[in-house]
């Protein structure tokens, strides 16, 4: 084992490329949690994000296309959680589960109807990555931020650009009351049900959007199932960054670390012991885990989040 | 109502296999050709369904209590690992002797590793379904690394990472006999998973125990009014329900694979939670639920190849299925609205 393999240029790098697609999904999540909807429809969003964004990708050879048609999908997902979690008030975990189901099953039936046994296309156009010229030729911080994909730089962005919003503008601050106190928001004015709309459809944006990184920034071709899990992931960094974007961003880094070195210790030794590097994946849940039962610092959700509001009078 | 919401979801999955160009119809005789046309079918429809049952009967004791467990799925692997470990480890050891420890072992580590989601909930406040989703991930990570450098992993020839077989003392026989059915896999375990759904019916609703669960599922403030903590029954329905899981785990080892290996679950756990909703939670509405969804498994595979219709058009139904079962609950909480207990509705 050595420092190259622990904390070296291409670890780093790993890191932001692997942290990106749960960041984005764990921003998806604070902004639907913090309006009081669980949506851990997320893995469905992203899936349908990333498959949709191939196949538009190979239909209409535009990238910002792609995109759209990507987030687009995440949205279509997304806003069916939406209705059935707030206008029929069901169960958002069954809802959020049935609708995992559907992405992946529509996916991958879709996948082999469209593709059959062959896979998508190679030819798919690809979101660039953006070279830092200046950067690029500087030591080791060239090497972990010179030529990352737009699409990381783009995140860092959203996490800013949500933060704010959230916490330093008013719009923001009536979708966290909708999320801790809906009736006293209502009664403040604030329209609860309209507010939880627009926070599940954005959060189907974002995780469709990091779908689409994955598929459309670092796979270049869809297969099935190619999220992984990270939805869940992302809901993992949600919990753990305390639902906040920037503390979702950090323990997004932190999960992608952990990837990033479950890779670059592959076949590595601590003396005759081979690392273990399968368990260096299962740290987010672990860790999440733990930050959820109040082992790590406590970790408490919104007041009202997953409970269905009922107006007055009803 | 469970009838109408899978007709509706054949319907709506009809709708797909027309848009993708093929004959609803004859992808659906496929469909029910390759899960029933001949016993060989029958018997492979029955082997899909065995695990189903029991991770049916995980998810559904859980929602008898109240509580959503997503983690049928970890808790079947961890029930295999631990009758994986134990049948190679004391895989010398005779049948009488060697099932037994087995069978504990399964159940055991199921019931044990669900426990702590029910722990978790009882003692610090934590959503059992957080819980759960996360423990599914770490059982895949930690069962990577005990098949490719951890403890289990053993030379193969699979082509993928597996552990040693289990002692011949732990297989589960074969029931139908060569000559009736040439090659069929089934095996004893469908007599395991019959008594274990009456097991649950008998604990549920013929025990002490199983009253205090369902009171807790109907109402945790009630039955604490009425004597019963909520929050030790909490633990020891997850425990029940990591059993039966656990068992589907050790069946599948005992009776199929006779080994671990890395993709050893086909998601049954997650099958496992439509089965359970489908069948509402009861004995026999599970069982049936089961049979379905197992016909669905076996029957898929043989309609890809036949109609050149995508197994996973089985997905989208079994999630169309979900889906109605949700707007169902729905539509019985609105009805009632002005009544009591919408809880009920989903426990």
């Amino acid at each position: 084992m050595t420092w190259e393999q622990l904390i070296g240029a291409g670890v780093l790098a790993a890191m932001l490329r692997l942290a990106t697609p749960i960041a984005l999904a764990a921003l998806g999540g604070v902004i639907a949690e913090r309006s009081g909807v669980v949506n851990i429809a997320l893995e469905g969003c992203m899936l349908v994000g990333a498959f949709f964004g191939v196949v538009a990708a190979d239909r209409t050879h535009s990238v910002v296309v792609a995109l759209v048609v990507a987030m687009a999908a995440g949205v279509v997902l997304a806003g069916v959680h939406a209705v059935a979690a707030i206008h029929l008030r069901s169960d958002q975990i069954v809802s959020g589960m049935a609708l995992n189901i559907l992405a992946l099953g529509l996916t991958s039936f879709l996948d082999y109807q469209f593709y059959g046994s062959t896979g998508t296309p190679a030819d798919l156009a690809a979101v660039p990555d953006v070279e830092i010229a200046p950067l690029a030729a500087v030591p080791f911080i060239g090497d972990v931020i010179g030529h990352q994909n737009a699409i990381v730089w783009l995140t860092v962005v959203l996490v800013v650009l949500i933060q704010v919003f959230l916490f330093r503008t008013v719009p923001g601050l009536r979708l966290r009351a909708v999320g801790e106190h809906p009736r006293a928001a209502e009664t403040v004015g604030i329209a609860v049900r309209r507010t939880r709309y627009w926070a599940v459809l954005a959060s189907g944006l974002l995780a469709a959007l990091g779908g689409a990184y994955l598929s459309l920034s670092v796979a270049h071709s869809f297969t099935d199932g190619m999220t992984g899990g990270r939805g869940f992931i992302g809901l993992a960094a949600m919990i753990f960054g305390r639902w906040t974007p920037i503390g979702a961003l950090v323990a997004s880094l932190v999960f992608g670390y952990g990837t990033a070195l479950s890779f670059s210790l592959q076949g590595a030794s601590i003396g005759d012991v081979r690392v273990p590097v399968q368990l260096l994946s299962t740290l987010p849940y672990v860790l999440t885990i733990l930050a959820v039962a109040g082992f790590v610092g406590r970790s408490r959700a919104p007041a009202a989040d997953g409970i269905p509001y009922e107006t007055e009078g009803h | 109502m469970p009838i109408v919401s899978v007709l509706f979801a054949l319907a709506v999955g009809a709708i797909f296999i027309l848009a993708s160009g093929h004959d609803p119809i004859s992808a659906y005789i496929d469909l029910f050709r390759g899960a029933f046309g001949t016993p060989y079918d029958i018997t492979e429809t029955l082997i899909q369904t065995i695990p189903l049952i029991l991770a049916g009967l995980s998810v559904a004791v859980a929602f008898r209590t109240g509580l959503f467990n997503i983690g049928a799925e970890s808790q079947l692997l961890v029930g295999a690992v631990a009758a994986g470990a134990v049948g190679a480890r004391f895989g010398f050891l005779p049948g009488p002797i060697l099932f037994p420890m087995v069978l504990v072992a399964g159940i055991g580590a199921g019931a044990a590793w669900a426990a702590i989601a029910g722990y978790l909930k009882a003692a610090r406040g934590v959503n059992e379904v957080i819980t759960t989703i996360m423990q599914n991930y770490i059982v895949v990570f930690v069962i990577h690394w005990l098949l490719q450098n951890g403890p289990m992993t053993a030379p193969n020839a699979l082509g993928t990472p597996a552990s040693a077989p289990i002692g011949d003392g732990a297989v589960l026989p074969i029931i139908i006999p060569n000559e009736l059915v040439p090659l069929t896999r089934l095996h004893a375990g469908i007599f395991l998973a019959i008594l274990a759904v009456v097991v649950f019916w008998f604990v549920l609703w013929r025990t002490p125990l199983g009253y205090e669960l369902r009171a807790v599922g109907l109402g945790p403030r009630a039955a604490a009014q009425a004597g019963i903590d909520p929050r030790s029954r909490t633990v020891i329905a997850m425990a029940i329900a990591g059993g039966f899981a656990g068992l589907a785990g050790m069946i599948q080892v005992t009776g199929v694979f006779h080994r671990v290996f890395d993709g050893f679950s086909a998601g049954y756990g997650f099958d496992a939670i439509a089965v359970a909703l489908l069948g509402k939670n009861s004995p026999i509405g599970v069982v049936l639920a089961a049979l379905l969804f197992g016909a669905f498994a076996r029957g898929g595979s043989i309609m890809q190849a036949n109609a050149g219709v995508s197994a996973q058009l089985v997905s989208v139904i079994e999630a169309i299925v979900l889906f109605v079962i949700a707007a169902e609950l729905i539509v019985r909480i609105i009805a009632r609205r002005r009544g009591p207990k919408p809880l009920e509705a989903i426990a």
